[in-house]
């Protein structure tokens, strides 16, 4: 096995050169932000929707940044722990979720410096905004944390895009796929008009259509990344995944992002052709399970060096959606349908394999099933987070049941998105360390069973 | 032949309240069957109409968790996880039905993960918009009816509209009962504790429509008649925020100054307040009602032009509580890791204490064994009063 990189970085644990210029989407959303505030454009702070809400603000003309984003960024850059003790003497519990702590803080500084970005704020700061995006989907803080924010924003409107959360047996009822749609375009015209009657401006669906278009190009070679993921050994591992995905994730209708990827695509490409392993002596290949603790990503370039563990693939919900049949398309030619569309199969795209498996829920859980065989992995790294809690309550289950099941074993260490004293080291390299011998007990019990990793 | 044995009113209550699950494991064995469900949101409604007794499932502040530490993270809503562990103990095993909801993220993940360990012959997870607005309503009607078609199997019939209808009306009922109780405590002193409404409320949550109507008006007539009123305290307390499900810390917040005279939380007026407007399709006021009347801050209100408008449209209510009942205090109590009162929490404060009332926040482990460290916490909040 041939490896390309000799030593791993221990600060990111990057491999990929495309990695490594991913900063730039994060940087220029925020730069992009502060120049609509110069000049007077409409600025939005914006949730993760999976992309119905943004493609839309976007296409009318708002210049988005996202408070989460830039909460790992801050924690990234040390600049967080300042915002989270101002959250805290607000009076925000501490056990919210870390990223909101972070922008309520900033929130509030921004709001007592007359709105403008405080001297030495992270990456320049996030601008005042016209309004907030918030979300229905994945968790309650993406829509009860902008709520809190008008505290400090009085002026700004917080909508709410909501999207239906059935259960797996609930949507393969008779029809619930077909009202959930029709209902998610009915929210969706409301969102427009909220818009177009906060702007003063009508949305231009031939924009829409286009940029919804340049989002499915993107995310489906974003996909075909995923893909090329499978191969052993691994031609990237989990501190890439977490740089790049942001071109996807925030802004897959900027066509920079598709130029971006078709780079990213390439070299990994060239990887799989060569098999050039992302880790030198790829030995474990595991799943990691939620946010990383973006304090200590060199944590998985150790994790690499000592033990041979790659990060081969890694929490469902930030990787691009599967393709979705062709067929589904026929005769849908309103781009809000498609937009609804997008995010409605995004999160109901592993329900099948959820009923295979006879577990739920279908998202955040059901994809890991696909993934250990797809990406033949030999564990699971679960990582509870203190301030994400909703997005780590499935993950006990989720370990439980892929043990059951397929054989694959899993490991939890504890730790945070934002909040570094959370994280033990030490104690988790202990349990890697122990985790390996439970990796190869596995993986005979898999050969017993007939499993074919 | 009257049994004179027979326990009556707030006697009754008590012991519904210590035995909650007595009555409904009574009925099971007579043949009928129980479903039990999460939260404020799973329409009872079509539930009595379709003769299954619908019962909550709280959780167990007495009880430690244990057996849930395998499945559910530490990090999470205590009260799920407490719950969650009484299922996996056995405690709901005579149940025949599960009715998860998507009140917040604990309720939701715990209804997925509750149908995966603990099986029912029948069970179903209510999705729940999370704006009331436009077509939020219609899709969740469209939820509902799901959930009728999915009881309808379990009880082997149809739900016809006058049965339904039938059962809003005695729900109805049951929420005009519950109001006629909460009036009585607007004397001061109130002529009931919070831990005896406690114990009505936990009650009529674990037994039929009918047999809960009957309990609520013996236990009005009993408490308009009563002479051994509570003591008058310092303060007059709203409870806002999780609920309360255990009456050792009523006690113990009323043995510290405080008379609690309402409590805007899930076991208090949440799921009483509103009575189900009669529609000619009834599944459309069961909608509008869950979605809209249902006052749990789960439910994304819109946001109007500024900040104190915006409080106004979330919170006037508890302003029309105070007055009439003369609150001077109140406590938000934050069951700990619960996101949705969390994040209302400076918010509900700011709108609290711009009309005057003081208001002393606690998150707390849903833990009898972590209460008694709170005691000085609300002596302190009454002297503050006083």
């Amino acid at each position: 096995m041939k490896t390309e990189n000799k030593k791993i970085k221990k600060k990111s644990g990057k491999t990929l050169q495309t990695a490594r210029e991913a900063g730039y989407f994060a940087k220029k959303m925020l730069k992009n932000a502060l120049q609509a505030q110069e000049e007077g454009r409409p600025i939005g702070w914006s949730m993760v929707t999976w992309w119905q809400g943004e493609l839309i603000a976007r296409a009318i003309g708002v210049e988005l940044v996202f408070p989460e984003n830039y909460g790992a960024f801050c924690a990234a850059t040390g600049g967080a722990e300042k915002h989270l003790e101002i959250s805290d003497s607000e009076g925000y519990p501490t056990t919210l979720c870390g990223y909101s702590r972070n922008s309520i803080g900033y929130a509030k500084l921004l709001s007592d410096n007359n709105f403008v970005p405080y001297e030495g704020a992270p990456g320049g700061g996030l601008a005042k905004p016209k309004f907030f995006l918030a979300a229905g989907v994945a968790c309650d803080a993406r829509y009860k944390w902008f709520q809190a924010l008008k505290r400090y924003f009085t002026e700004a409107p917080v909508w709410t895009i909501d999207l239906p959360m059935p259960g797996t047996k609930e949507f393969f009822m008779k029809g619930n796929k077909e009202l959930s749609l029709k209902y998610i375009v009915n929210h969706l015209k409301d969102y427009v008009a909220f818009l177009e009657n906060l702007l003063g401006t009508k949305l231009d669906y031939d924009r829409l259509d286009e940029n919804v278009d340049q989002a499915f190009k993107t995310l489906a070679l974003a996909h075909e990344v995923d893909v090329l993921r499978r191969a052993v050994p691994s031609p990237m591992v989990g501190a890439d995944f977490w740089s790049i995905m942001i071109p996807h994730l925030y802004l897959p209708d900027d066509p920079e992002s598709y130029e971006f990827y078709e780079k990213v695509y390439a070299e990994v490409k060239q990887r799989v052709d060569n098999k050039i392993g992302a880790i030198p002596n790829e030995k474990y290949r595991l799943m990691f399970a939620e946010l990383p603790p973006w304090h200590s990503l060199g944590f998985f370039g150790e994790l690499a060096e000592r033990f041979g563990m790659a990060i081969v693939i890694e929490s469902w919900n930030y990787h691009a959606i599967l393709p979705i049949p062709e067929e589904e398309f026929e005769g849908v030619t309103d781009p809000l349908e498609k937009v609804a569309m997008l995010t409605y199969y995004k999160w109901t795209e592993y329900n099948k394999v959820a009923v295979e498996y006879d577990v739920d829920p279908g998202f955040f859980m059901a994809a890991y099933f696909q993934f250990a065989k797809d990406y033949k992995t030999d564990g699971l790294l679960a990582h509870p987070l203190m301030s994400c809690r909703p997005a780590t309550y499935t993950l006990l289950h989720t370990k439980n049941t892929l043990e059951n099941k397929l054989k694959v074993p899993g490991v939890v260490i504890d730790g945070d998105i934002i909040d570094l004293r959370v994280f033990n080291e030490k104690e988790a390299f202990s349990k890697m360390e122990a985790f390996v011998e439970t990796m190869d007990h596995y993986r005979e019990e898999r050969k017993k069973a007939g499993i074919a990793w | 032949m009257k049994d004179v044995n027979k326990k009556t009113g707030l006697a009754r209550a008590k012991d519904i309240y210590d035995h909650r699950n007595k009555r409904a494991r009574e009925l099971k064995a007579e043949g009928k069957k129980i479903v039990g469900y999460f939260c404020c949101f799973p329409p009872v409604e079509i539930m009595t109409a379709l003769d299954f007794l619908p019962i909550r499932l709280l959780g167990d502040m007495d009880e430690p968790i244990t057996v849930a530490d395998g499945y559910l993270p530490t990090v999470m809503c205590i009260f799920y996880r407490s719950t969650f562990d009484l299922g996996m103990k056995g405690r709901f095993n005579f149940i025949d039905g599960f009715i998860g909801s998507h009140a917040c993220d604990a309720a939701e993940r715990t209804s997925y993960i509750w149908s995966n360990y603990i099986k029912t012959p029948c069970n179903f997870f209510l999705d729940l918009p999370h704006v009331d607005k436009g077509e939020a309503v219609n899709y969740f009607k469209v939820q509902l009816n799901y959930l009728k078609e999915t009881l309808e199997g379990l009880a082997g019939k149809k739900l016809g509209i006058e049965p339904l209808k039938e059962a809003i009306s005695l729900h109805n009922k049951q929420r005009k009962l519950v109001r006629e109780l909460y009036y009585l405590r607007k004397p001061d002193p109130p002529l009931i504790n919070g831990s005896e409404v406690l114990q009505v409320i936990i009650s009529i949550m674990m037994i039929p429509v009918e047999e809960g109507n009957e309990l609520l008006q013996e236990v009005i007539d009993e408490v308009k008649t009563r002479r051994d009123i509570p003591d008058k305290k310092i303060g007059r307390l709203l409870i806002w925020g999780s609920l309360i499900d255990n009456i050792k810390f009523t006690d113990l917040i009323e043995s510290s100054g405080l008379n609690i005279i309402v409590e805007d939380t899930a076991t208090g007026t949440r799921p009483f307040w509103h009575d189900i407007e009669e529609t000619e399709d009834p599944l459309v006021g069961v909608a509008r009602h869950y979605l809209q009347e249902v006052k749990c801050p789960r439910t994304f209100a819109e946001t109007d032009t500024s900040y104190r408008e915006d409080l106004e449209n979330r919170y006037s209510y508890l302003k029309d509580f105070a007055k009439y009942w003369k609150i001077n205090g109140v406590f938000g109590n934050i069951i700990r890791n619960c996101d949705i009162h969390g994040y209302e929490v400076p918010a509900v404060k700011d709108y609290l204490e711009s009309l005057g009332l003081p208001v002393l926040i606690i998150e707390q482990d849903y833990s009898t064994a972590s209460l008694e460290p709170l005691r000085t916490r609300f002596q302190a909040f009454s002297e503050t009063i006083g």
